[in-house]
């Protein structure tokens, strides 16, 4: 098939020279072909995505006019809901969980006509940064099938990556779309907080998380967030963003923008062909018109930290619902203490064990202010950062991560070697800010990302520096 | 931070988790390293600075105190998700003894 982006597949419908059921048959027979191999899929809704196709095929019929991202099939991690279905956050604890409710983002999604494909793996309850702390199995990276895919969007990622779905949706907490999307070579954003509800998604860290998309291109990533944007009355935190450049007005020029490259975005801990790579990415958006500007971001080493107190806090509070008793699974003992005991021990892994471990102490009494209280003021000093280089530069450029993939199994082991894969995506969500991650080469053979990061509310500037940067290397 | 004191057995009591020996030595050597990690903000001096957990301007919101009906088949849906069901009721082990 020649149409690989959702806007493609949606205009090719429209005019009648390739119909939903084609396009989807086109899709399953590609997961049934690789994804035994990647296995980016926890469950497949065929007959339900059938359905879905079917519907969209009669409209087409009918010569009614086509909503959106009429027939483009899209999956969805793990963690959010889509009804009847189960959605299992990759753990064991919710293995039989059905949700009994659309997402709002999924619900917006089939208004729009997009048929929903199955469900992905993800790190469990999107605590990991290479999607193998999921209970179920795990994924490989579609480039290199012995690295991993990153986290903890993985499955989501690695099914753009492999061709199996043009569009996924993702969540990140503290960079797990737009980290993983760098390690596989497609597009990934996180979009401001609260710009897209989180109604309808398991919950990690109620103060980062944000649902956003993984595409093939800018337009892709534009039109998606386009249906699933907008203030929610089921999300008290979703906002109204009204300047959001939609994805007929993308522009493919750097024309009046201002880049800042924030001198702490080049670690020594870096691969240096990573570095290379960002920097003759930062060269061409140079040559072909933008401005670049050097900036500091001081407290950048202190994100990482700060968000591994916060995020475990929040982590530990939400999990606290899963015991067993209104849905998941309840371990047998008629004694009540025991039952929570049993069913948090027996349900949860170990990296999840860990965090709420670490998110329980980091809440105690006598550990509060060193830790939790100091992770907050430290988070709202970076924010005030951001604000300040803000108001010099329109968008920030740096890498999304400061190495390519790993190999399955090589950072397992050690979880603060694990968690330094997000060194340069936690600021994001600690500052509520956007950020896009578009490919910019490959490094060893294996992807490497370019970020571009906007204010609170400036999501539309990275989709347009990110179509831009797509025009120029295409 | 350089004395982390980490009572394993305490903090797993305070999370309701039940953790087995192997889990036990993992959590007891990475977790006081984790933290010591983390101790790294103790450099920077936050006197003075605001503590609110959110960062953005969010306001609150307010909805009025009405009764919200569920349909029949979200209430269906909802009782077939209990782990013990009894009646149509969601059924738990004693909570007083």
């Amino acid at each position: 098939m020649e149409y690989t982006t959702a806007v493609q597949i949606r205009n090719a419908i429209e005019n009648k020279k390739v119909t939903a059921i084609e396009v989807l048959e086109h899709y399953l027979d590609i997961i049934a072909q690789k994804d035994k191999e990647i296995g980016a899929f926890l469950e497949v809704f065929e007959d339900d995505a059938r359905a879905q196709a079917k519907k969209i095929d009669e409209m087409v019929a009918s010569g009614e006019s086509l909503p959106r991202m009429a027939g483009v099939p899209i999956a969805v991690k793990d963690n959010i809901l889509v009804k009847g279905h189960i959605a299992s956050a990759g753990s064991k604890i919710l293995e039989n969980h059905v949700a009994t409710y659309d997402a709002t983002a999924v619900a917006n999604l089939k208004e729009a006509g997009a048929v929903i494909i199955g469900r992905t793996n993800m790190d469990e309850f999107a605590m990991g940064s290479s999607t193998e702390t999921s209970f179920w199995q795990v994924t490989k990276n579609p480039v290199d099938t012995t690295k991993v895919p990153g986290g903890s969007s993985g499955g989501s990622v690695a099914a753009v990556a492999a061709g199996m779905v043009p569009v996924a949706l993702g969540s990140s907490t503290g960079g797990s779309i737009q980290q993983p999307a760098s390690l596989c070579g497609v597009y990934g954003m996180k979009p401001t907080y609260g710009f897209v509800s989180r109604y309808g998604l398991i919950a990690l860290g109620s103060s980062l998380d944000q649902i956003g998309a993984i595409t093939n291109d800018a337009k892709d990533m534009a039109l998606v967030l386009e249906v699933i944007e907008g203030i929610d009355e089921h999300d008290a935190t979703s906002v109204d963003i009204p300047e959001v450049v939609t994805h007929e007005l993308l522009q493919d020029n750097f024309e009046g923008m201002t880049f800042g490259v924030p001198k702490e975005y080049f670690v020594d801990e870096m691969d240096a062909d990573v570095k290379k790579l960002v920097e003759e990415a930062i060269e061409k958006i140079k040559s072909a018109g933008g401005t670049i500007k050097e900036v500091s971001l001081p407290l950048t080493e202190y994100a990482l930290p700060a968000y591994y107190i916060i995020q475990p806090a929040e982590a530990s509070s939400n999990l606290g619902r899963f015991d067993g008793m209104r849905y998941g699974t309840r371990a047998q003992s008629d004694k009540l203490k025991e039952s929570y005991l049993m069913s948090r021990g027996g349900g949860f892994g170990k990296e999840v064990k860990r965090r709420i471990m670490i998110g329980t102490y980091v809440l105690s009494a006598g550990y509060y202010d060193a830790y939790y209280k100091k992770a907050l003021q430290i988070r709202q000093m970076i924010s005030k950062d951001f604000e300040r280089v803000f108001e010099e530069v329109d968008v920030l450029v740096g890498p999304t991560s400061p190495v390519v993939a790993w190999g399955l199994g090589d950072k397992f082991d050690d979880p603060i070697a694990m968690y330094l894969a997000d060194i340069f995506t936690v600021s994001v969500n600690i500052a509520g800010i956007s950020s896009i991650s578009v490919p910019c080469g490959l490094a060893k053979g294996l992807p490497v990302g370019l970020q571009f990061l906007a204010g609170a509310g400036q999501d539309g500037k990275i989709l347009r520096a990110a179509a831009a940067f797509e025009a120029l290397t295409k | 931070m350089p004395n982390i004191e980490f009572d394993i057995d305490h903090v797993a009591k305070l999370a309701m988790l039940d953790i087995n020996d192997e889990e036990r030595a993992m959590f007891a050597e990475q977790l006081p390293s984790i933290l010591a990690y983390v101790g790294k903000l103790a450099e920077v001096d936050t006197e003075g600075v605001d503590s609110s957990a959110y960062i953005s301007d969010l306001q609150d919101v307010m909805r009025k105190d009405e009764e919200v009906r569920s349909s029949n088949e979200l209430r269906a849906s909802l009782i077939k998700s209990f782990p013990k069901e009894s009646g149509g009721a969601l059924e738990v082990p004693a909570v007083f003894e």
